[in-house]
């Protein structure tokens, strides 16, 4: 017999309002369904009633964690449409702030994903290193969230060599760090044997469910906007793109962190590269009938807006995909035939308390559903039956 | 493989088909097909070049008719394969069968446009709560917010 078991969208233990239906057998997961729209705000439509300029704001509304890259891409699907041509200077100060954002938001999920798994001083270290880029990015844009630095032909604040070899300290520290733990995270044994093989997604199922990411590099698919598509500046810069080929959570973890390595490299480079002139361009008020495709590689995976202008000042249409709901799919996947324990694990940053949400009270047969008590024949025999159904689970493996 | 050769092989390949080809951008193209011809081009897209991922699909109400773009990534180019279904009878080929991941975008414009979408595996809504009346779709062009006036629960009248 199977349960099913509501999480949220207002629980306790979850971080973010999202209501998932998880269909169980025992401890074993056989269905899993999410359910969106809690946290809906009609951006799409409000977007057609704003001016470009506007506009930029809110797209840096979508998400707390990573508002930069959505107005990032906006605005660089704005000046296409426009036909600006940014200043070099201007470019290359968008996409640092791009390259740190990414910094911090990878720090953040590492951390959690150390909590998660039961980790704590791995999670306190983190996030200790984090508010080396967050003070950078303060230090930058004038704050630690909402940066506000992309204006339509550029960004509104200049970078001077004071700043500049600012940023080159901190990443040097960070970049010692960060080595410091990957070696932690992939040769520690407790952690390794929690992750291994938690939330498998074959390379097959990545490709066909359109998973992005470090989802999709975790399983062996080597898909970055940033070389596939090279948009702004991306076509200068020396980076690899950093992929795993174990499908689990622990090579989402090591691609992460491989990422924080390439993104210190492409930093490094654009600090030390930056060109001098103008940080930004006059931009008309209006732009003329058009569409425009902006994809951008966003740290959790590639996001795309979609823009048609009809001429006057604000869009006819702005159509917004964060990668998350591109994830989803995959994630259901990861979640079918795996343990309940590790439902937080493989959701990252949420938490959720399944014991207090749904507790038996009689002995209850988990598949027949009759209440009575066994024979050890038989209790036997479901043993064997239920090895028969046993849980997708890899052994933990050594990769590094 | 260059965009020119990529658009060639495009026109070679679907013939009439190819309501229209252009190529306004680098690695940008944009390809228009019937409705009726839409499974066939996106399993062609699948096979021959390289394109199983689908970013997403995006809606626009175009007064007489609903324009849908299927925006489609390869290692090096994209495309985006545009079709357009009259607002009278708004009706899509589901292509679930061939790009399994496309589920949750066709479930969106199912439910912002009121397109139907033939064949989806999954016809719940996706974003709109569970008491938003029928035949009602926010994302065309005639539906407009009105905020409901505030009441203060023992306030004053």
């Amino acid at each position: 017999m199977s349960f099913e078991i509501p999480i949220g969208p207002q629980h306790p233990a979850l971080k973010e309002p999202i209501s998932l239906r998880m269909t169980v057998e025992g401890e074993v997961i056989t269905n899993a369904d999410i359910r969106l729209g809690y946290n809906h705000r009609g951006i799409e439509k409000v977007a057609e009633e704003k001016n470009w300029t506007q506009n930029i704001y809110l797209a840096e509304r979508i998400c707390g964690i990573c508002s930069h890259s959505h107005a990032t891409c906006y605005v660089q699907g704005v000046e296409k449409l426009m036909e600006l041509q940014p200043p070099r200077r201007g470019l290359y100060i968008r996409y640092l702030v791009s390259e740190l954002e990414r910094v911090h938001s990878h720090l953040l999920w590492l951390g959690v994903a150390g909590h998660e798994a039961g980790f704590d001083s791995f999670f306190m270290y983190v996030w200790r290193d984090r508010e080396i880029v967050m003070d950078l990015l303060e230090m930058i844009t004038g704050n630690r969230v909402h940066y506000a630095i992309n204006a339509i032909g550029g960004v509104r604040r200049d970078l001077d060599a004071g700043q500049k070899a600012k940023v080159l300290e901190g990443v040097a520290t960070l970049k010692k760090r960060s080595e410091y733990y990957l070696n932690l995270g992939g040769t520690e044994p407790s952690f390794v044997a929690r992750i291994a093989g938690v939330g498998r997604l074959s390379r097959e199922l990545a490709i066909a469910l359109c998973a992005t990411g470090p989802t999709a590099r975790a399983s062996g698919v080597a898909r970055d906007v940033r070389k596939e598509d090279p948009y702004a500046v991306y076509d200068e810069l020396d980076f690899e793109i950093c992929t795993a080929d174990t499908c689990d959570v622990l090579g989402r973890v090591v691609v992460r962190i491989k990422e924080l390595l390439e993104s210190y490299k492409m930093i490094e480079q654009m600090v030390r590269n930056l060109p001098a002139g103008d940080i930004a361009c006059k931009a008309p008020r209006k732009a003329k009938p058009g569409e425009v495709v902006s994809r951008y590689e966003a740290p959790r995976g590639e996001n795309i807006h979609y823009i048609r202008a009809n001429g006057t000042d604000r869009p006819e249409r702005l159509k917004v995909r964060a990668p998350t709901l591109g994830n989803y799919p995959a994630t259901v996947e990861m979640l079918k035939k795996g343990f309940i324990a590790d439902i937080p694990l493989i959701f990252a940053a949420i938490d959720p308390c399944i014991c207090c949400a749904e507790r038996a009270v009689a002995l209850i047969d988990a598949r027949g559903g009759e209440t009575a008590v066994v024979r050890m024949s038989d209790l036997r025999r479901q043993a064997i039956a239920r090895h028969l159904n046993a849980p997708v689970k890899g052994n933990a493996a050594w990769p590094l | 493989m260059s965009d020119t050769e990529i658009v060639e092989r495009l026109k070679g390949d679907l013939g009439a088909r190819a309501l229209e080809i252009a190529n306004p951008d680098r690695r940008r193209i944009f390809l228009k097909v019937a409705p009726a011809d839409l499974v066939a081009a996106v399993t062609l897209l699948r096979d021959r070049y390289d394109c199983a991922f689908l970013s997403t699909i995006s809606g626009l109400d175009a007064g007489e008719a609903f324009e849908v773009l299927y925006h489609f990534a390869s290692p090096v180019t994209t495309i985006h394969v545009r079709t357009a279904t009259p607002r009278s009878d708004p009706r899509l080929p589901s292509i679930c069968a061939v790009i399994p991941g496309a589920v949750l975008y066709e479930r969106e414009i199912q439910e912002m446009f009121g397109i139907v979408v033939d064949g989806i595996p999954d016809g719940r809504r996706l974003n709109l709560p569970d008491d938003w009346p029928d035949g009602v779709f926010p994302m065309r062009k005639d539906w407009k917010h009105v905020r409901p006036e505030e009441v203060i629960p023992g306030g004053k009248p």
